[in-house]
């Protein structure tokens, strides 16, 4: 699949990038990385699932204060693998979700600009919460979080250098990324465009809309805790900018710019806009966010399906064929298009 | 057999449907038909849980199922070919077919080539989008779609609203092949006689949100007093 080749270069291209960017931009280009696994989470849900979570930084930051609390041994003193710090956080981020979504979900469920402007809501909450919750830190957050500890086959590598972060944390995110694009190749990725389309269909053809809706907002929510948990021993800090309104509204503008519905896109997004930013944040102070505004504005009103995925879109030839309707014998009703749904 | 008595049901305060009773024996094709407004739609609706019953019972083959969710309802084993067809339009014949055997999660091929059989254009158009199809192909669509689950009861409602009537006669000669070969139960809403004529072996009839008469078609055949007091306007 000329999707997948596409894929396979975007990493290969990251992955030489040490050997040409120095140090700082090796450092940086790992957090845009983790800020990309943040985007390909929320083009899940709503570019695939069709839930425009105004508040995914609450996953992120759910999954780093959990991943903070275990690998501090806050939890247990001698409890601070990684590896299970990692776990601990995808399942909690997931846990949220699930809880969450059935609330938002069940019955007639929420959709469109009451379901953001709610998670929107609920991000803020929970950003006032952990500024408020003295024992993991309060305002400041929590401090000196310790780097992720590698351990296989009774060795142990605590990534501290900047090179082997990147390549640890670029695994990764490429495994997550090739997994999440297999999957939405299965008919759950069938599924999920039928369910952002027309949700009112699936359930008489003998399925649970709520069931799919929690599955993919959970699933999203496990990628978006595991990127706060990888964030956390980057910096080594946690605090509750991370999990409230700032980050959320960053990785929606990454997620529209580059484009919703194409994974690679969204992941993309996030980085070029990220690196964008320190580029010109530098030449024009901070009328950067007016050009950051602009090409936002560009995307949404010239270019919906994203500034990056209508070119990609091109290269791959995704358009389906459309076949034109043959004239049926004795059957002129015109095949009425429906209007399409705009998908939130 | 689908039992109702007492049925009450419609849209928020709005009562449509007021103390419902009726029986859709098995293995026969029964037409429910009326004028607009009254209340046919909403009937068919609430038995599939698209809509709440607020009183009264549905019991489908002696189970209750007058609160269940509407996806346990189709995968009881009740099908359900809505108004306006509702099919896919971004998706191939081939994918809507498939997404409905998911749903009851039932093995890829078993079901299909029946389906083929029966309707061999959607074999010939397998790869086209649904939404380039004409009115009856989408209704042939829809009903093969709701068929391939292998439902024990299949509800329709009003076929062959807005189709040319060679295809209203077409899919209504289809449909009583299908019927008669398989025994499957089927209610239609249908306001189209001729169609009634075509598949139905009983007609009921509805006024005002109750079920106020019932007859046979043959009955129907000889005397069309019902037909003039229930449908003309």
């Amino acid at each position: 699949m000329r999707n997948s080749i596409i894929g396979i270069i975007v990493f290969s291209v990251l992955a030489v990038c040490p050997l040409f960017v120095g140090s700082y931009w090796t450092g940086q280009l790992t957090n845009y990385l983790v800020y990309g696994l943040l985007a390909i989470s929320l083009s899940l849900v709503w570019g695939y699932g069709g839930i425009l979570c105004f508040g995914q930084a609450m996953f992120f930051g759910i999954g780093g204060y959990v991943m903070a609390v275990f690998t501090k041994g806050m939890i247990y003193p001698d409890l601070t693998s990684s590896y299970i710090g990692l776990i601990a956080a995808m399942a909690a981020s997931s846990l949220f979700a699930v809880a969450l979504g059935y609330f938002l979900f069940a019955g007639r469920g929420i959709s469109g600009a009451y379901l953001a402007i709610i998670t929107l809501a609920i991000a803020l909450v929970l950003e006032r919460l952990m500024s408020n919750w003295y024992a993991l830190g309060g305002y400041n957050g929590l401090l000196n979080i310790p780097p992720i500890k590698l351990v296989l086959f009774g060795l142990s590598y605590e990534l501290w250098d900047i090179v082997p972060t990147f390549y640890i944390i670029l695994g990764l995110v490429a495994v997550i990324y090739f997994a999440v694009t297999f999957l939405v190749s299965t008919p759950y990725g069938l599924l999920l465009t039928a369910i952002r389309t027309h949700p009112d269909r699936l359930s008489f053809l003998g399925y649970s809309v709520l069931n799919i809706r929690l599955s993919v907002f959970a699933l999203s929510a496990a990628i978006a805790g595991l990127a706060g948990a990888l964030f956390v021993t980057l910096d080594g800090f946690a605090s509750p900018t991370l999990i409230g309104f700032t980050l959320s509204t960053e990785a929606l503008i990454w997620v529209a710019i580059g484009g919703k519905e194409m994974l690679l896109a969204a992941f993309l997004g996030a980085i070029f806009t990220r690196v964008a930013e320190s580029w010109l944040s530098e030449i024009f102070g901070d009328y950067w966010i007016l050009i950051l505004g602009i090409a936002f504005m560009i995307s949404v009103v010239l270019l919906p399906k994203g500034l990056l995925a209508t070119p990609f879109e091109k290269l791959i030839g995704k358009k389906r064929r459309a076949i034109p309707p043959p004239p049926a014998e004795g059957d002129p009703s015109p095949a009425r298009p429906l209007p399409p749904t705009p998908d939130q | 057999m689908l039992e109702i008595t007492g049925l009450t049901s419609g849209y928020g305060g709005a009562r449509v449907l007021s103390d419902v009773e009726c029986k859709i024996p098995d293995g026969k094709v029964t037409a429910l038909m009326g004028r607009n407004g009254m209340g046919k739609t909403t009937f068919i609706k609430t038995i599939m849980g698209l809509l709440k019953t607020e009183a009264g019972s549905i019991r489908f083959d002696g189970a209750a199922i007058e609160r269940l969710s509407t996806f346990e309802i189709s995968r009881l084993g009740i099908g359900y070919v809505p108004q306006g067809r509702e099919v896919f339009d971004q998706f191939t014949v081939l994918e809507n077919l498939r997404l409905s055997l998911l749903g009851h999660s039932i093995k890829s091929q078993d079901g299909l080539d029946q389906i083929y059989e029966w309707f061999p254009i959607l074999k010939e158009r397998a790869d086209q989008r649904a939404g380039t199809f004409s009115g009856g192909q989408q209704q042939i669509l829809a009903i093969a779609r709701a068929l391939i689950a292998n439902p024990r009861m299949l509800l329709l409602d009003e076929p062959t609203e807005g189709i040319q009537p060679s295809i209203v006669h077409e899919i209504g000669e289809k449909l009583a092949a299908i019927a008669k070969e398989t025994g499957l139960t089927i209610l239609v809403v249908e306001q189209n006689v001729d169609m009634v004529r075509t598949i139905a072996s009983d007609a009921l009839f509805m006024e005002n949100g109750q079920i106020v008469d019932s007859c046979s078609i043959s009955e129907l055949e000889r005397d069309d007093s019902l037909l003039r007091r229930y449908l003309s306007v």
